[in-house]
């Protein structure tokens, strides 16, 4: 038995996760050339004309819902890096959240950026792609967890594929495509899919708050609410949600700031859980200087900010409704 | 029996010393341990000692090309002279240190009754054949005052001898195992899966992977 | 940063306290005690004289005494620990390695004989505040209902003269105190509540019990464990590091030295570590108080109780070598029962070779179990019961030294062979039983004619195993076998002489002439001594005792206060 000692030749390799991480800044870049120049406000072509306020609410909700989109994209990009780096990318598929939820993130980036009200097929292909995704990421973990010894089981639910996670993708498909369905639709009275567009995406967004709230609290469960905080995130949203729906009964034009202040609180809940999470990671063994360990064991720290994503497309469902553009 | 292999090419143990999974309670430890040399004896006389060395060759052999092999004759001497105990022994048995000195004595005195050399003097074939003997239980002579020689070989000689040898980060390197692990502990636990700090087996025509990874275990 | 009373338990145990030797010198005196959570901090602690009369001086820190010691003292009545162990920090003091940790071990002489001599010291034994359960491997398990009376209702052993509902109340206080992580619901047995903590993920060698278990057709379930899975007070979740049984360097594991102890010195009590105690005193039929060794000279100190808590062997052998002419057989020894009925639980195991890569060193190394037998009464098939009690079998996570003495002791490799064997050290399962044995008079502690280093006799502990026992053993092991192999072991192979645990030797029962102590553990003969670790078990049980020792205690404590009012 001969045992190779001492590391002689310098190392040139370059690690798989660094490979990773290029492919898919580059797969973003492209998106973001394909998707084309942004145009300002006021330079709208195709000879369309509405009334400018019409338009003018139409433009700041599809962008607001890119943001929502964007946010979902970045939470999901880091939150399937690091899991799916947990997991070892095991399975070769566990890279496509990873490539796929940079296109989108690129794709929303680029609708924040544009207050054009036309839509751009690009964007709106990347986006019903990521949707997709999202789908097929869910069964593929929910098949994941069936075949685990237990099958569908708490122990399961909670320790191996994440079952609601793909979902956020889905999420930010959906919104991302809305934004694009926003912007092709009439200023005066846009719709979606036959229905109002701003109670139909209350509804939708209240939903997707509830589903939301499920992920959280099934892995809060996990974690016992060993912190009061904890709870948070099962009861502000819930709230939040219920207020949505409300504000989808409301005669359109009439105020909307219970609602929309719900929505930031939720939105600024889900920025907040980060520094809570980060909290929960230094009270790890070893804390931040364990980061390798806890990063991964720890609480996840881009998992709140999807709530935040899906407020903000609950405050666009409301720009919609009250049909006046907000301020913040 | 299996051939002994380099299933983990390059894995070294001790590369994680400075890092999060050992403690300074752990590097105090190891450093003492590692201060321990193939001929650090406090306890055995020169006698016992040629014996013991032989002894704990053929119980946990060790590769003819290892630069640095363990000291496991020195770390069971360590054991001894420090009066580390096991907290219980056979009302067959004398005391630890008492069952060591009169086994390797009667050890010796049973080479040199059936092969006319001392223990250390024999090739491997004749220790082992005697150390057979004494695994059944076979070696009676006066010599061993009572104490029978397979309680000794069960209890003193592969319980001490073992342990001395797996205590050492060399022999941790040969099986792979992770070593010492606080606060750093492990994340990935499943099937077929390991951490980063983990050694990297070397599957069949892929070893050259094993050791590229097993280099970077102390990052 | 630390955020005081959010408990901060990222301290990073990067810097050892110098000059702090806990093994030499005594840590609780001055007026403090160690404090565990922290490295180099201390907490206050009430002391007393030793011509001061306490109320309850109690021997012994581990489950039965320092949770005990936790509940008088929070009850209002003055309390004195003695512990002949060391007071640990683990985060300073605990270093990931199994030869340096045996110093977590009862490793003064003892005498093993009989048919088949006990293994003592390390995986049955502690010499440290906090006793076994710094060591332990945490499985938190109830017994089941019928093992409070297994002579009424199932025809062997002896009946406890508790009854399991209150037992019951009692374990779902010691599953609050200690946070245990378990199942959110547990497949065998009676309703209990949800667990504190949820169940920790499984490593792939407790998958392969699953993988057995489901092949077998019998459940399992992720075992219940006194180690956090979320963060409590000052402890960190924990991080599958893999060390349980040398000792938590990072105090996930709710040991009693963490978990009861903190407690019961905020309540006023006092412990002393390093302190040996060598005899208990009578006058009149009654205790006065006890003789201990620190600090290099024999003490007394006078106590209006005392409670006895060594565990199985130290217990009594104290009782016996407090004889004197008032007791001359030993203090409660009335019975002669005083050191009978020693009873281990059988810990054989099957191993096997796996083609996955299994380094079952990560985790706790008990992370799964199926208590099966312990409620299946009949069997069927091949796996007929032909013998009275239960097993409990859950997966294992050797260490190194341990897994090569396995290998040497139990498969008998050495040389070659066992250096190469070893390398297949990271693919291999196994399942380790936790069985019932049944309490026989002839198994015993005795004191022999040798001394320890304090000139005490030291303990003679006999052991056979009977008949019933070895059918268990047989049925056990050739089931496991099956599992294993169902999991897809390969050269499964078994392990067929290991024991765990000690119990029995200072029974409870419902009369003097049968037991040592009542249903409150205080002994027949003396109305001021108590007897409250394992020993006052009748039977055993096929599960892990450190809860129902636990739970025996804090009922114990809520009996002498119900006295005192």
């Amino acid at each position: 038995m001969k045992r190779r000692v001492a590391p002689v030749r310098v190392e040139a390799a370059v690690h798989p996760v660094v490979v990773l991480a290029a492919v898919a800044a580059g797969a973003g870049l492209l998106t973001w050339f394909a998707a084309g120049r942004s145009k300002p406000l006021g330079h709208a072509a195709g000879g369309r004309s509405y009334s400018p306020r019409g338009r003018e609410v139409t433009a700041s909700a599809a962008q607001r819902l890119n943001h929502a989109s964007t946010m979902l994209a970045a939470s999901v990009l880091f939150d399937s890096g690091l899991e799916h780096y947990r997991g070892q990318f095991f399975n070769r598929a566990m890279y496509t959240p990873i490539v796929v939820s940079s296109v989108i993130l690129a794709a929303s980036l680029h609708g924040a950026g544009d207050t054009d009200p036309g839509s751009s097929r690009v964007r709106h292909g990347v986006q019903a792609l990521a949707g997709l995704t999202g789908l097929i990421g869910f069964g593929f973990h929910a098949y994941n967890v069936g075949k685990r010894e237990g099958g569908y089981s708490f122990q399961n639910l909670f320790y191996s594929a994440p079952i609601g996670a793909p979902m956020a993708l889905t999420l930010a498909g959906v919104l991302g495509v809305i934004a694009e369905r926003v912007r092709d639709a009439d200023p005066d009275e846009p719709r979606l899919g036959g229905l109002p567009a701003g109670r139909s995406l209350a509804v939708a967004t209240a939903g997707m708050l509830a589903g939301t709230t499920l992920e959280a609290g099934l892995l809060h469960f996990r974690g016992a609410f060993q912190n009061p905080a904890m709870f948070v995130p099962v009861t502000l949203p819930p709230l939040a949600a219920a207020l949505l729906v409300r504000a989808a009964t409301k005669p359109e034009g009439a105020s909307q700031s219970g609602a929309k202040w719900g929505m930031w609180a939720v939105s600024a809940m889900g920025v907040g859980g980060v520094a809570f999470h980060g909290y929960g990671v230094a009270r790890m063994m070893g804390g931040w200087s364990n980061w390798r360990q806890n990063l991964i064991d720890g609480p996840p720290l881009p998992a709140p900010p999807s709530f935040s994503g899906v407020a903000l497309g609950g405050l666009a469902a409301l720009e919609l409704i009250e049909r006046s553009r907000f301020r913040f | 029996m299996r051939p002994r292999l380099d299933l983990y090419p390059g894995y070294d143990v001790l590369a994680k010393r400075d890092g999060p999974s050992w403690n300074a309670k752990t590097r105090e430890v190891l450093e003492e341990r590692l201060a321990i040399g193939p001929e650090t004896r406090r306890f055995f006389d020169e006698a016992e000692w040629s014996t013991m060395k032989s002894l704990a060759e053929r119980i946990v052999p060790q590769p003819a090309d290892r630069g640095d092999p363990v000291p496991v004759a020195a770390l069971v001497d360590h054991k001894l002279a420090t009066d580390t105990r096991d907290g219980y022994r056979n009302a067959e048995m004398p005391g630890e240190r008492e069952a060591w000195r009169l086994g390797l004595r009667a050890l010796d005195a049973e080479a040199r009754a059936r092969f006319g050399a001392r223990f250390h003097e024999l090739g491997a074939w004749a220790q082992d054949e005697l150390l057979k003997l004494a695994e059944k239980g076979d070696l009676t002579g006066a010599v061993w005052e009572g104490m029978p020689s397979k309680l000794f070989f069960h209890q003193r000689v592969l319980a001490d001898v073992v342990k001395a040898y797996y205590a050492h980060p060399t022999a941790w390197n040969e099986i792979g195992w992770g070593g010492p692990a606080s606060p750093r502990g492990y994340v990935r636990m499943d099937f077929d899966r390991r951490d980063p700090w983990e050694a990297a087996e070397a599957k069949p025509g892929r070893e050259d992977e094993a050791y590229q990874e097993n280099l970077r275990v102390g990052r | 940063m630390r955020i005081p009373g959010l408990g901060n338990a990222a301290d990073n145990p990067k810097h050892a306290t110098p000059g702090d030797d806990p093994e030499h010198h005594p840590r609780a005196r001055d007026g403090r005690a160690p404090n565990v959570m922290r490295i180099g901090e201390w907490v206050p602690m009430r002391q007393h004289r030793d011509e001061e009369e306490v109320d309850f001086a109690i021997v012994g820190t581990g489950a039965g005494g320092g949770t005990l010691a936790c509940r008088l003292a929070e009850g209002g009545v003055s309390v004195v620990a003695f512990d002949a162990g060391p007071y640990f920090r683990p985060l300073e003091d605990f270093a990931s390695d199994e030869s340096h940790q045996s110093k977590l071990y009862w490793t003064d002489e003892r005498i093993v004989d009989g048919e088949n001599p006990l293994q003592m010291g390390s995986n049955n034994s502690g010499k440290a505040v906090g006793g076994s359960t710094v060591h332990y491997a945490m499985v938190a398990l109830r017994f089941r209902p019928e093992w409070f009376k297994t002579r009424t209702l199932m025809g062997y052993g002896a009946d406890w003269p508790l009854d399991w509902r209150e037992m019951w109340r009692y374990y779902d206080q010691v599953e609050d105190d200690l946070k245990i992580s378990g199942p959110v619901s547990y497949p065998w047995g009676p309703h209990r509540r949800r667990y504190h903590r949820r169940a920790h993920e499984i490593n792939a060698a407790a998958k392969v019990l699953a993988r057995g278990a489901e092949a077998m057709g019998i459940n399992w379930t992720p075992t219940p464990l006194a180690t956090v899975s979320a963060p409590h007070g000052d402890a960190p979740p924990c991080v599958y590091r893999g060390f349980c049984t040398l000792g938590c360097s990072t105090n996930a594991k709710q040991s009693v030295l963490v978990s009861y102890l903190p407690r019961a010195l905020k309540a006023g009590a006092e412990i002393r570590d390093l302190a040996m105690v060598g005899r208990i005193e009578t006058r009149n039929g009654r205790a006065t108080g006890v003789h201990y060794f620190r600090e290099g000279k024999w003490r007394f100190q006078r106590a209006k109780n005392v409670v006895v808590a060594g565990y199985a062997i130290e217990t009594p052998r104290l009782l016996l070598n407090s004889a004197n002419q008032e007791f001359p057989d030993g203090l409660a020894n009335s019975s002669g029962l005083v050191g009978k009925n020693l009873m281990v639980q059988g810990n054989q195991a099957v191993w096997g070779v796996f083609d996955e890569e299994i380094r079952s060193y990560k985790g706790p190394p008990s992370l799964a179990i199926s208590e099966h037998w312990n409620y299946d009464d009949k069997g069927h098939g091949p796996f007929v019961k032909d013998f009275f009690g239960g097993y409990s079998y859950m997966s294992q996570g050797p260490l190194p030294q341990l897994w090569a003495n396995t290998q040497a002791s139990a498969h008998g490799l050495w040389g070659e062979a066992l250096v190469s064997e070893m390398q297949r050290y990271n693919h291999v399962a196994g399942l380790k039983v936790v069985s019932e044995y049944m309490p026989q008079e002839r198994n015993r502690v005795t004191l022999a004619d040798v001394k320890d280093q304090y000139g005490l006799p030291v303990a003679r502990i006999t052991y056979s195993w009977c008949d019933n026992d070895k059918a268990l053993n047989r049925h056990a092991l050739k089931f496991m076998r099956e599992a294993l192999s169902a999991a897809g072991g390969r050269e499964v192979w078994d392990q067929g002489d290991d024991t765990c645990h000690l119990n029995g030797t200072a029974r409870m029962g419902s009369g003097p002439r049968t037991s040592v102590v009542d249903a409150d553990c205080r002994s027949w003969d003396i109305p001021n001594l108590y007897v409250c670790d394992g020993s006052v078990f009748p039977t055993v049980g096929g599960v892990n005792p450190s809860l129902t020792i636990q739970a025996v205690a804090l009922r114990t404590a809520d009996r002498i206060l119900a006295r005192r009012r």
